[in-house]
């Protein structure tokens, strides 16, 4: 037991869930802290995205090395383009006292949007599972077996998450984006463009997505409503990690992965679940901001 | 979109059909309507992704009997249209379905849903309304609680016998120790429950014994603990959704144990394209099918599948599918549409499918054995038992 | 809050006249329809009670429903109906009393997800015990038929909507709305904050259970999984939202118009009526943003002022 908790195997594998989770996660609580609106329909995103690398490999043999650029690029697009669209109008008519109905129709929105990219899809792609193998060698480093497609995964979503969170700290779009999240009125009349900060961030959040998508279909199967549980995960991150805290959800994320790999060998897998929500229950009952709290200014 | 193609080629044969008569001057009044059979299937919902293989069944099955002239209702021909709504993966939902097709649709004939739930949820409405329908996707040996009369169930991966067969296999093949993963839903957890006292009685060593719910993302710790038990045979009892998960894992962390069981998803031909086809060799999984020369029309439906969609059938589903549809068949051309005859038929005739000969004693199939298959350079073979196999089991060479 | 005027009450009856000669005209098919809607118009007001008058947005709704189910199931063939299905109720109020505390010490959108994950802690802990009591699924045999089971929901849907109108008028209501506007303020003027959102929470969780127990009843086969459906949690938010308003009117609305609605589509456009119903809730938001109460009362004042 005690060599098993010591071996890199758990850990490796707690850091390939945990930054899924995270890249997942980032995109959610961009969106969440800039325009405080819950994407109900994030986790269809990472199904469409995870789609369009699949078809790109069986159909063109393309690799999910070089679609995943495209694919971000694509859901960017796409995020930039409903903003544009739905969002922007709903947003610019918001005062503070309406703002609580802009949640409440926000989440009817992106869920009737959660609906229709489900169900088109279905439609479109047949609800069959779909799957391929790439990349699936495994080699040893010491002890620990990787296959090649996890790791993979682990370094290009841990270095978008990095790179997101410098971006935010060094980059000056990055700062706007955290000003708008943490002081909206104030970082207006300071001259950042929020309508531009909002757009940006539907951009990373839906590019990040899409990107998480690549990443996951070469890891596991999916179908047109896959997209649900990745939308869970999402949440329980970012609420964990204190919404609109892109370093927080990051450590959120690892400490689920660490759950998910290190609870079960403490435990028993039967318990795998339990202890996730349970840790999750607990954590804000205890902590009611999130972990690493830092109080937002509700609008 | 293939439903409406499906009524508007019905319309097309029927205006035909009504023309000819006219102008032959004979009246085909009855032989030109349409013959209505009604169903539900999941295409929304988390079991949306099960499902295909089961319509695709029901579509290839349709496809044929109208490429005949239509299916054959006591001495009549009448092609077939299928009236299918989707039960969204909820069995209430299902229930509400089959009442709408027999009371407001008012179809001639019924078929199965996909689903162990789905098959025992519908059960009271066929009652009801003494409508017989013959099950094909249902397992489990609640199944038998089931009152005889208007569903008979077509399956012989019956849990209970699941594990007495499995524990028969692994002591013709020496296997002193095994270790048992199983998700917590109901198929595999029932045979959970029978396979390990099973496995005790025979001597055989249970050396790990996990369960997990059915929403799990990593096996990395209990694999690893399955790996450190150093077992001869692995029993994953897994669903299709974790199957693929325990494939690519035990890849990872290499358990290259000779037996490896895994219950239900290797049937279906997504498994090896999921893990690789080199990875799915010598999985062995729950069927009782494989194109055998002994079993009459076993190769041409798999021809004529392979051929409509471009991939295998799931041995399992899409097997007790065609075989559920067959039983059917030979009901209506013998009775019409009388549901009374129909129901003596079922219950009491000896029937020839693609699986062989097919007797319901009760709400079960008595003669089809509970089998296991394993892949073998790309292809299922049966392994389990002796007199029904197309080859002989060989030891997994790891991932 | 005005008092209904004759346009209400003559639609109240023509409802409830509607529920009470639907099984006497109606085939199988039409009243599983009327108890799917009635379903609705139990589980939707009842969330009103907590989550429109305190602010307090629960996506956690279904774990009452699923408590309620359970018990049934686990007591089935041992304890009457008439007790289990109370006791269905009671067990929800009991775990709504028991978490409300610490819960509803949580915010916003952190009380939102926090319901949320509630309620599937509860799925899977129940799943895991059941499996650790070697337990596949829960077959129910010899279940009353679908009149009895309608009835009973019909009973529920007046309970709930009941319970709604009455706390919604009641100086209990008064202060819970104070506190959705600003709790902190609402305390300071002397207003029982905490003691009222449990309140609140237990009453909400009553009804939901019961009506979990009395669909149990419907369904022979019980997966612990299937009961405990975030969807519910997600429909019933979307019917109170779509109805809008903060009274009785705006869930009866809501209700009336998706569950129609679904039915209509899933039984006359198999394949698409998902992307209709997505569609058509993207559409609504965007040109009915006031939910259908707002719509009815904009039409009402173009109607007087034109």
């Amino acid at each position: 037991m005690i060599d098993t908790l010591l071996s890199g195997q758990l850990l490796f594998s707690a850091l390939v869930t945990g930054s899924l989770y995270a890249l997942v996660a980032l995109g959610l609580n961009l969106v969440y802290g800039t325009m405080r609106m819950l994407n109900v329909a994030h986790g269809d995103l990472v199904m469409l995205g995870a789609y369009a690398a699949f078809w790109a490999f069986t159909l063109a043999g393309v690799s999910p090395l070089w679609a995943a650029p495209l694919v971000a690029a694509a859901g960017a697009a796409f995020g930039v383009a409903l903003y544009r669209g739905l969002f922007r109008g709903m947003l610019a008519k918001v005062t503070p006292s309406t703002a609580g109905k802009l949640e409440g129709n926000s989440l009817l929105l992106f869920f009737g949007l959660s609906i229709l990219m489900q169900n088109i899809a279905a439609l479109a792609f047949t609800p069959n599972n779909r799957a391929y193998a790439y990349l699936d060698q495994v080699f040893r480093i010491g002890n620990v077996s990787m296959t090649a497609n996890r790791l993979l995964v682990l370094c290009v979503a841990g270095g978008v998450c990095v790179a997101v969170a410098l971006f935010l700290s060094r980059h000056v779009a990055g700062l706007a984006m955290r000003a708008v999240i943490e002081r909206r009125e104030a970082a207006s009349i300071v001259g950042v463009d929020v309508d531009r900060v909002q757009r940006l961030s539907f951009a990373v959040g839906f590019g990040t997505a899409a990107l998480a998508g690549v990443l996951m279909s070469m890891l596991e199967q999916f179908s047109p409503f896959s997209g649900f549980p990745f939308t869970i995960a999402g949440f329980i991150v970012i609420i964990l990690g204190g919404l609109g805290n892109v370093t927080g959800g990051l450590l959120a994320a690892l400490l689920l992965g660490i759950i998910e790999t290190y609870g079960v060998a403490l435990t028993s897998a039967n318990l795998r679940s339990v202890l996730l929500y349970g840790s999750f229950v607990v954590a804000l009952l205890v902590f009611p901001n999130g972990l690493l709290a830092r109080r937002l200014v509700t609008r | 979109m293939k439903l409406m193609a499906t009524r508007r080629r019905s319309v097309v044969a029927s205006i035909a059909a009504a023309a000819l008569a006219l102008g032959s001057g004979l009246s085909y009044a009855q032989a030109d309507k349409p013959l209505r059979i009604g169903f539900s299937m999941a295409r929304t919902g988390m079991l949306a992704n099960a499902t295909p293989s089961q319509l695709n069944t029901y579509e290839l099955w349709r496809e044929q009997v109208n490429a005949r002239g239509g299916m054959d209702v006591g001495g009549t021909k009448r092609k077939v249209e299928f009236v299918i709504y989707d039960d969204q993966s909820k069995p209430e939902q299902a229930v509400r379905i089959y009442e709408k097709l027999i009371t407001d649709d008012k179809v001639d004939l019924l078929l199965a849903p996909w689903g162990t739930p789905f098959h025992i949820a519908i059960a009271p409405v066929l009652e009801k309304y003494k409508f017989p329908v013959v099950g094909n996707t249902a397992a489990s040996v609640a199944l038998r609680q089931v009152k005889p009369g208007y569903i008979w169930f077509t399956t012989s991966a019956i849990p209970d016998r699941i594990g007495t067969e499995l524990t028969a296999m692994l002591k013709q093949q020496n296997v002193k120790s095994v270790a048992v993963l199983s998700n917590v839903l109901p198929f595999t957890k029932e045979i959970k429950n029978f396979v390990e006292p099973e496995l005790k009685k025979a001597g055989i060593d249970i050396k790990v014994s996990t369960e997990y719910p059915p929403d799990i993302k990593d096996m990395t710790a209990a694999l690893t603990q399955v790996k450190q038990a150093n077992v001869d045979a692995v029993l994953a009892l897994a669903y299709p959704g974790d199957s693929v998960l325990y494939a690519k894992q035990a890849k990872e962390l290499g358990l290259n144990n000779p037996f490896q069981f895994v219950a239900i998803g290797p049937s279906d031909a997504f498994f090896p394209k999921a893990v690789g086809a080199a990875s799915a060799d010598g999985v062995v999984t729950i069927a009782h099918w494989s194109p055998r020369p002994e079993w009459k029309g076993s190769q041409a439906f798999y021809d004529s599948y392979v051929k409509k969609f471009g991939e295998d059938p799931d041995y399992l589903n899409s097997a007790l599918a065609w075989m559920s549809l067959e039983i059917l068949e030979t009901a209506v051309a013998k009775n019409g549409l009388d549901k009374e005859k129909i129901r003596a038929t079922i219950a009491s005739d000896t029937f020839e499918t693609i699986n062989g000969k097919v007797k319901f004693e009760g709400v079960q199939n008595v003669i089809t054995p509970t089998a296991f298959v394993q892949y073998q350079k790309g292809k299922l073979q049966i392994v389990w038992p002796a007199n029904i196999a197309t080859g002989k089991f060989e030891a997994k060479k790891g991932w | 809050m005005d008092r209904p005027g004759p346009l209400w009450v003559g639609l109240a009856l023509a409802g409830v006249a509607a529920v009470a000669l639907l099984p006497v005209l109606g085939n199988e098919y039409l009243v599983g329809t009327g108890l799917t809607v009635l379903m609705w118009l139990a589980l939707t007001p009842s969330w009103c009670v907590l989550s429109r008058l305190t602010g307090y947005v629960s996506l956690g709704h279904v774990v009452f429903y699923g408590l309620g189910a359970y018990l049934v199931v686990i007591t089935w063939q041992q304890w009457p109906l008439w007790l289990a299905v109370p006791a269905a109720g009671l067990l929800a109020a009991a775990f709504a009393a028991l978490v409300g505390g610490p819960a509803l010490r949580v915010r916003g959108p952190y009380f939102v997800i926090l319901t949320f994950g509630l309620a599937e802690l509860v799925k899977f802990s129940i799943m895991a015990a059941e499996s650790a009591m070697g337990m596949a699924a829960r077959i129910l045999f010899g279940a009353p038929d679908l009149l009895a089971v309608y009835w009973m929901m019909a009973a529920l849907a007046l309970a709930s909507l009941g319970l709604l109108a009455w706390v919604s008028g009641s100086r209990f209501g008064h202060g819970l709305r104070s506190l959705r506007e600003n709790e902190e303020a609402a305390e300071t003027l002397g207003v029982p904050v905490v003691r009222y959102k449990l309140i609140a929470f237990v009453l909400s969780a009553a009804i939901p259970g019961m009506v979990g127990a009395v669909m149990a009843l419907r369904s022979t086969y019980f997966v612990v999984g299937q009961v405990f459906d975030p969807m519910v949690s997600v429909t019933v938010i979307a019917m109170a939202l779509l109805g809008g308003g903060d009274g009785v009117r705006g869930p009866i609305f809501g209700v009336l118009f998706l569950a129609l609605l679904s039915e209509l589509l899933w039984a006359q456009a198999p394949l698409l009526y998902m992307i209709l119903l997505g569609a058509i809730l993207v559409v609504f938001v965007l040109l009915v943003p006031d939910g259908l109460i707002g719509l009815f009362q904009r039409w009402r004042r173009k109607g007087a002022a034109g």
